[in-house]
């Protein structure tokens, strides 16, 4: 990251106390933190930007935002990815209005500065208004993003130059990650299309909401619950054989019983489908993989990127300011799937985590008034409670890489996203932010390691 | 949406007013959340179908309104929409209570004959309203194309289309049928 981004440091640490168990609420609604974040978090972080299955041919783009910057996300003829600036160096126009299509050109509405789908500039209206001299145009292309990179089909896009790798910045969630992108061969596509919709909150609500938070479920949920599962309530938590981990601020909360959150999507159709590939499964990811997909379970990749596996909504959450964040979802399933099974599954998430849906509908008016009674100024200086299972670390987990924490009812992995959410904030630059978890997969496929005990055999 | 051409052989005066009626009290029953007696309307091969539209340019010939396997915000059988309001009959879906208070403006009826004697297509446009707890407000406002298919003396919905204007759902929920 250029030095001269980061400003003076304001001092994080006080915002955040994880071994109290506590966060300052100011981190929810002050401009000047979050000002700080798109600075220090959104343009120094490794940030999905699109799905492989959503660009898969030369030309194919997409627009999305990194932070609140937009940017274009463009296939090229060689299959690469490349990730540049929406907006022109001339005047600073977008230069893409669509949310998605396929371009050989994007051209600026205002003087006709055109850029190839690589992003560089071809020309522009009337070029003969500019001297030999004026304008190098090999250097006045769109401005590309620093590192692109992808891991089983999610493709992730880094501003900072100075970034650790993909690799090191998913660390061992990719063992997790796997779960969801990896439990069938052919790996995953989304559905294609995309839901939008816009919560007056702060972005983070919603982001720990699905990192950890299986506690709102059986209360804020009930109705939804009760709604897609002939009215009975959310399913009792087994405290002993239920999880939080966490990697790099990335989290995983889950059970293990494997049927939870299938049963919620309401599709016994669904359901057939995923007892009837869970013993290859088992073959290819191990048991306890196999166990967690499907079970109660809720999953965020820091900074903003969410989703639940089994159920299949996969959501990324944008910062509009302190006070509003944009919500994208999208339905993700297995490429193998027939075509039925992922009607049904698109289906079954639309009626559940849609804007619309049975679920989803309770959980935008908790977020929007737990950000705007921070706009009194004596209530934004009382802090949250966070403390929930902070005894329940689990060390030396046989299995589980990760912080692990016993107990799918915890505030753990909560705690350790606002741990790296100041570690981020307070490092000078991306070598700076401490490793809570060193590890221990680095170089290797996780597919072939069914946990942490198979690593001295080198996997299957 | 289809656009017809216009037809040789007109729709009644008395079927137009009849099927304005169904219209005008089916927007007065999701007013009031009337759901039961909504759901009597709607018949049991019901399709009710409201996609996602991206932004794309013109040139761009993805049918996002004819793909049905494509992201909807519905796109239920009748079986789905129950299970959704379900959800209210729990007591304790939060976010409804206290209660959205609702307003549905139906406008631009227009009735085609169909070439099923007892299936007419009937276009509309809509303005959906919400307020709720002390300024919380939303209007959703799009067309539908819609089948309705005589039932005794009445008719029942078969079928609607739904296009909503927004690209970015500019609020937190849904929790309106449109």
């Amino acid at each position: 990251m250029n030095a001269n981004l980061i400003q003076k440091t304001m001092g994080f640490n006080h915002l955040v106390d994880i071994k109290e168990g506590w966060v300052d609420r100011r981190i929810f609604c002050e401009q000047d933190i979050y000002e700080q974040e798109l600075y220090r978090i959104f343009a120094r972080s490794w940030l999905f930007v699109a799905h492989d299955s959503q660009i898969p041919n030369p030309g194919d783009f997409l627009t999305t935002t990194m932070g609140e910057d937009g940017v274009i996300v463009s296939r090229q003829k060689d299959g690469s990815v490349k990730v540049f600036l929406n907006s022109c160096p001339h005047r600073g126009n977008k230069v893409c209005f669509a949310d998605a299509g396929n371009a050989r050109r994007f051209t600026c509405n205002y003087h006709g500065w055109s850029f190839d789908s690589a992003g560089s500039l071809m020309g522009m209206h009337e070029e003969y208004c500019y001297d030999p001299g004026d304008i190098d145009k090999s250097t006045h292309g769109l401005k590309q993003v620093a590192h692109v990179d992808s891991y089983k089909g999610l493709i992730f896009a880094n501003f900072d130059p100075d970034a650790r790798t993909l690799e090191e910045w998913l660390g061992d969630f990719r063992w997790y990650l796997d779960i969801l992108l990896d439990n069938e061969e052919g790996g995953t596509e989304l559905i294609g299309g995309c839901i939008k919709s816009e919560i007056n909150a702060n972005w983070k609500l919603g982001v720990e909401n699905f990192i950890g938070d299986a506690y709102h479920a059986g209360w804020t949920h009930d109705s939804g619950a009760r709604a897609m599962n002939n009215g009975e309530p959310f399913p009792a938590v087994d405290m002993e054989n239920s999880f939080h981990a966490s990697v790099n601020g990335h989290g995983w909360e889950f059970g293990l019983e494997g049927m939870g959150d299938l049963v919620l999507l309401g599709r016994p159709k669904v359901i057939e489908y995923y007892q009837k590939i869970r013993p290859d499964m088992a073959k290819r990811l191990g048991e306890m993989r196999s166990k967690i997909f499907g079970s109660v379970a809720s999953a965020s990749i820091f900074p903003n990127l969410s989703f639940l596996p089994g159920i299949s909504t996969f959501r990324q959450w944008h910062p509009k300011g302190p006070w509003k964040f944009e919500l994208k979802t999208w339905v993700i399933v297995n490429k193998a799937m027939p075509d039925d099974i992922k009607d049904e599954i698109t289906k079954g998430v639309m009626q559940t985590f849609g804007p619309g849906g049975s679920f989803e509908m309770d959980d935008g008016e908790n977020w929007e008034n737990c950000t705007t009674v921070n706009r009194g100024v004596v209530t934004r200086q009382e802090r949250l409670h966070y403390r929930c299972g902070i005894n329940r670390q689990v060390d030396d987990h046989p299995v589980l890489p990760g912080l692990v924490y016993r107990g799918q009812y915890n505030d753990a992995n909560q705690r350790n996203f606002y741990q790296h959410w100041v570690d981020m904030m307070e490092a000078p630059t991306a070598k700076d932010i401490p490793y809570r978890w060193e590890p221990k997969f680095g170089g290797l496929e996780t597919r072939d390691f069914p946990g942490l005990d198979g690593l001295e055999k080198g996997g299957k | 949406m289809t656009n017809g051409p216009v037809q040789a052989e007109a729709p009644s005066i008395e079927l137009i007013m009849s099927l304005q009626q169904v219209l005008y009290r089916e927007a007065r029953l999701m007013d009031a959340e009337r759901y039961s007696e909504w759901v009597e309307m709607l018949a049991d091969d019901l399709h009710y179908f409201m996609p996602g539209i991206e932004t794309r340019y013109r040139r761009d010939k993805t049918d996002q309104v004819g793909d049905t396997t494509r992201m909807a915000y519905y796109n239920d059988t009748l079986d789905d929409l129950k299970k959704r309001l379900r959800r209210l009959e729990t007591g304790t879906a939060w976010s409804e209570d206290p209660a959205t208070r609702y307003t549905h403006l139906i406008t631009n009826i227009e009735v085609e004959l169909t070439d099923q004697d007892d299936q007419f297509r009937v276009y509309s446009n809509f303005l959906a309203y919400r307020n709720r707890n002390e300024r919380d407000q939303d209007t959703l406002i799009g067309n539908r194309e819609d089948i309705w298919r005589r039932k005794g003396s009445s008719y029942e919905l078969l079928k609607r289309t739904i296009i909503l204007k927004q690209n970015v759902l500019l609020s937190k929920n849904l929790n309106v049928y449109l």
